[in-house]
């Protein structure tokens, strides 16, 4: 039983951070390089979950929540699940049904999108569609009609592996919020001195780490626990709710400790409680999943 | 990344499920203190025989010398056997007994260590006073040093056990006009020495489990300070982080089973029906998992680094407020019927009222706050 990152683990999650600092930061979310996709292939972070990579899910999850601390694309979620489970090299969509028709993001050159159908991960073609700004302004969204047909993956673990890869980008977004509050906690003052030293501040302060803690902790067992296909189900589901619940928490706790620059559309708060939202429609933990003996 | 244990741990893992099996004894832990002692002791004792006490305790001073792993799965295996809460041995076990083993010298340790192990000496804890509570630093009690002897006098409050406790880690004030932090010295005081009075206090829920005690010119031998003069501070402190990793594993057993008994019992009657109560159960069931996996990890940092992490204090922030979610929706799931609780009864208003020493007791759930806000974050201090 180990629950910290190896030294190698330790190695891989320091590139990817020191990589997203220099390439992808957060505060760049809506306005990303046109061929930051190429760049992150190229970095092998899109292809990294291939079945040839074998990286195991501990690994794959630290590494995405360095991503997601960075608001990183969303289609690495799709493409990281069809590499795995149907064999594709190329960026796939990320694909959430709706009422009568699906909404895709990111489909800015892909060729396919994936996302769940009922319980089970799917993907179909898709052909050129016309996107819009979506309220995570790190990606466009469209709308499209029902496909006619889906490939569906049997193995329930491409949907596991979707959950959980969702709540390590969940994990790291909680994470981003909760440093740039604390950032901004200790240089802005008020009353002559840091509003941090307020617990008022301090204790809002603490329980986005809090949050940070337990999701993380849950999302390193609930990886352990696909590895070795010990109650995956059950703990990536509560990995991925308590993920939620610490983006959508932290990111609004961030806001209100920005003040009135929180408030802005200049200033980077808003992309993580927004990006929040988002994953909260990606695999979401349903309740049913948490209650089964 | 593995949440397997070796073999050798399963091993390890069986022989504890079987030992307890066979030796849980089938009748209830007494809840007041005074009648639960003889219980406490013997149990204690039975534990020791049979080479469960003090796991990871150095073989030198009576504990198996076995590592902190194995330490979590006997307390995993316990909690799931439904063993009674060690009691009046609770402070000479997890605070007491580590405090010594990290600062105490050969003699202290060879006199005291297997005393606790056999369950002969309960131990209580004097660090809490009518004005020092949450500012622990504010401590007033003083020891006046006379040749080889300190005088003390003053009082200590919230003393658990201390109306059956043969000795007490005491922490107070050695050193005159000192301040704050400094000054304070960590002394074992015999609980029997005259000068010492002992009132119990009574909880809300009825138990008298702890106490506020009073010092009349009471003479401890010089030789009784642990870690040397003025450093009590220092030594009152080594044992905190260590005790908030890995003294939840119980915890969290007994949540587990707590929520699948809640489950269970909101299908029974059909109050799962009601989405809210089943959103706060699945939620409830998801931050239980999560106290595992936060305390596997901090147990690994132990293992890798030989100290925990720095979020041992989030792991106790979080288990206590969960403890008092759960005992609040056991209570909500009873209804009405939570009326009919009479002072002495052991059920679920029983730990709902006694769960309210989670977020107060050993640090305010406030203070912790403010600990992960400064240490974790970086945060100016405020205090």
């Amino acid at each position: 039983m180990d629950l910290t990152p190896n030294d190698d683990q330790i190695a891989l999650r320091t590139v990817t951070a020191d990589w997203c600092r220099d390439n992808m930061p957060l505060e760049g979310a809506r306005a990303r390089a046109p061929d930051l996709w190429m760049q992150l292939d190229t970095m092998g972070w899109a292809g990294m979950t291939a079945p040839g990579m074998d990286l195991d899910h501990a690994s794959e999850a630290l590494v995405f929540a360095e991503l997601g601390r960075f608001l990183a694309p969303l289609a690495l979620l799709p493409s990281a699940v069809a590499a795995r489970w149907v064999g594709f090299a190329g960026k796939t969509a990320l694909a959430l049904p709706a009422d009568g028709f699906v909404r895709l993001f990111d489909s800015n050159g892909a060729a396919r999108a994936l996302g769940l159908f009922g319980d089970t991960a799917g993907h179909f073609a898709i052909g050129d569609v016309r996107s819009a700004p979506s309220l995570d302004l790190s990606t466009h969204v469209a709308r499209t009609v029902p496909p006619s047909s889906i490939d569906r993956i049997d193995d329930p673990r491409a949907a596991l592996h979707l959950q959980l890869l969702a709540a390590a980008f969940a994990v790291g977004c909680a994470d981003a919020a909760r440093d740039m509050a604390a950032d901004y906690a200790k240089m802005r003052e008020q009353f002559e001195r840091p509003i941090g030293w307020f617990q008022a501040i301090k204790h809002l302060c603490a329980d986005m780490a809090v949050r940070c803690a337990v999701a993380r902790s849950q999302l390193y067992y609930a990886a352990c626990a696909l590895d070795a296909g010990d109650e995956a189900a059950f703990h990536v589901a509560a990995a991925k709710r308590l993920a939620d619940q610490a983006a959508l928490d932290n990111g609004r706790a961030n806001i209100q400790i920005h003040g009135g620059i929180g408030m802005t559309d200049e200033a980077a708060p808003h992309l993580c409680l927004k990006r929040a939202h988002l994953l909260g429609f990606v695999a979401p933990a349903r309740p049913d999943a948490l209650l089964a003996a | 990344m593995d949440i397997g244990f070796s073999p050798e741990e399963t091993r390890f893992r069986e022989e504890c499920r079987e030992w307890l099996h066979a030796n849980v004894p089938a009748e209830k832990r007494p809840l007041d203190a005074a009648d639960a002692i003889d219980f406490d002791k013997a149990w204690q004792r039975r534990l020791f025989d049979a080479g469960w006490a003090g796991i990871n305790w150095p073989a030198a001073y009576g504990g198996r010398g076995l590592s902190i792993v194995q330490q979590v799965v006997w307390l995993e295996e316990y909690a799931k056997a439904h063993a009674p809460w060690i009691g009046a041995n609770f402070v000479g076990i997890n605070h007491g007994g580590p405090t010594l083993i990290l600062n105490a010298s050969e003699e202290q340790k060879a006199y005291h260590l297997p005393r606790i192990l056999k369950g002969e000496a309960i131990w209580c804890q004097g660090f809490s006073e009518p004005g020092a509570g949450s500012d622990l630093a504010g401590i007033k009690t003083r020891g006046r040093i006379d040749g080889d002897v300190i005088v003390i006098n003053g009082s200590k409050i919230w003393t658990s056990f201390a109306h059956v406790a043969d000795w007490q880690e005491l922490v107070l004030r050695t050193e005159e006009g000192s301040r704050r932090h400094r000054g304070l010295s960590w002394v074992i005081c015999g609980m029997h020495t005259p000068g010492i009075t002992v009132r119990p206090i009574r909880k809300m829920s009825g138990q008298t489990e702890f106490a506020e005690v009073f010092y009349d010119d009471v003479r401890v031998p010089l030789a009784n300070v642990v870690g040397g003069l003025g450093n009590g501070w220092k030594v009152a402190m080594s044992t905190l982080s260590f005790e908030r990793g890995t003294g939840f594993i119980a915890d969290q057993v007994k949540q587990s089973q707590e929520i699948r008994e809640l489950i269970a019992a909101a299908r029974a009657n059909g109050m799962i029906r009601d989405d809210r109560i089943a959103d706060q159960l699945a939620q409830m069931r998801a931050e239980v998992a999560a106290v595992r996996a936060m305390t596997y990890r901090n147990i690994s940092e132990v293992v890798r680094t030989g100290q925990p992490g720095p979020e041992a204090s989030v792991i106790r922030l979080f288990t206590s407020e969960l403890g008092q979610r759960l005992e609040r929706m056991t209570v909500l799931l009873k209804g009405a019927d939570m009326l009919d609780f009479q002072y002495g009864d052991d059920n679920a208003v029983q730990d709902y009222l006694r769960g309210f020493a989670a977020t107060i007791a050993g640090g305010s759930a406030q203070i912790q706050r403010d600990i992960i806000g400064e240490r974790l974050l970086g945060l100016p201090k405020s205090r």
